[in-house]
């Protein structure tokens, strides 16, 4: 291993760590629930999630067929309305995004 | 599933599942490109090892073979990752005071996003926060993303060429994980949260960048939880 490569991903690894401990020590037990502190870290969760799905979704609608994406995504909230199992719904998910992938390319 | 008892390790690694099937393609593909990149598979494992954090590894490829000085590349993939502040805090605050935390800087290392909205949801639906569980929720995503990494490197490039149909499933397993854990958190009063966080991913990620747009949804939704829009009530609201 290239000792450049190595260094890089200690820099990087050691700072990632940090990013995801340190605040975890914070004393969050003497926050008042209505603060402004509270209401942003309340927020943070359901913001990030949100953030990451459009994320991670947004570059397939470059490719112009959103068929594939809808069927995805519709599997995802039905099969969660009816099961409300996150693996059931991700698997059924992935699936119709396949099969429509899959009908659409044949 | 008890809501006295604290998690077990091994509930963890079953709420790590869909995580672990969402990990799997996309670290494969990263040693793929890595290997295709020219870089060796033990450094390709090494990176996923060490750094653990996909699209800082995915940039971490481009500023490698384009020959970025080291110190450029680090800074640029720290700042990538400063979003990962945010999630002990909030993890924290949703558990509460009674949080046992003797090995969170052992666990805190697999504190990715999926990981932080998968135990995110588990606690909405009822689990009992512990530390056996959040080790077992990390452990299971990190052997996943290092497995997909060996086998992507060694696999070397065009591995999922011949499937197109399994490579398009695969690859929306992460945006459906991700839909999947925002539903299970999902309450009425967040909801202008979400779009808030929505709409400033779009609009920074067509007129910047995906990292930028990434930066630029979550604190423009948790600064909407700031002004009121996410009112922090628990279990009362669930849509």
């Amino acid at each position: 291993m290239r000792s450049e490569i190595l260094i890089l991903c200690l820099i990087v690894g050691a700072f990632t760590w940090a990013f995801r401990y340190l605040p975890t020590r914070m004393d969050m037990s003497r926050l008042p629930e209505s603060g402004p502190l509270s209401r942003f870290l309340s927020a943070t969760g359901p913001a990030a999630i949100a953030t990451l799905f459009v994320a991670s979704a947004l570059p397939m609608l470059s490719g112009g067929m959103p068929l594939p994406l809808l069927a995805g995504t519709g599997a995802v909230v039905a099969i969660y309305a009816l099961s409300r199992s996150v693996v059931g719904a991700t698997m059924a998910g992935s699936a119709a995004y396949g099969a429509v992938f899959w009908g659409l390319s044949a | 599933m008890s809501e006295a008892s604290p998690s077990t390790f091994v509930q963890g690694l079953v709420s790590a599942l869909p995580i672990a099937l969402g990990y799997f393609p996309i670290a494969f593909a990263f040693g793929v490109a890595a290997t295709g990149q020219g870089l060796s598979p033990l450094e390709a494992f090494g990176l996923s090892l060490i750094i653990y954090a996909g699209a800082a590894q995915f940039l971490a490829l481009a500023l490698i073979t384009s020959g970025a000085p080291l110190l450029v590349a680090a800074f640029t993939l720290v700042a990538m990752n400063i979003r990962h502040v945010l999630y002990g805090p909030a993890l924290m605050k949703r558990v509460g005071p009674q949080a046992r935390l003797r090995h969170a800087w052992a666990w805190a290392f697999g504190l990715t996003d999926e990981v932080f909205g998968a135990a995110l949801g588990a606690l909405a639906r009822g689990r009992v926060f512990s530390e056996p569980f959040m080790f077992g929720l990390a452990a299971g995503a990190y052997a996943s993303w290092l497995a997909g990494t060996a086998l992507g490197a060694f696999a070397g490039g065009g591995a999922l060429a011949g499937w197109p149909v399994l490579e398009a499933a695969l690859g929306f397993m992460l945006p459906a994980l991700f839909l999947a854990l925002l539903l299970s958190i999902l309450s009425r009063a967040q909801l202008p949260v979400i779009a808030i966080a929505a709409v400033a991913t779009v609009t920074v990620t067509l007129a910047v960048s995906g990292t930028a747009g990434i930066l630029a949804g979550m604190i423009a939704g948790a600064v909407a939880g700031v002004l009121g829009f996410g009112a922090p009530r628990r279990g009362k609201d669930a849509v």
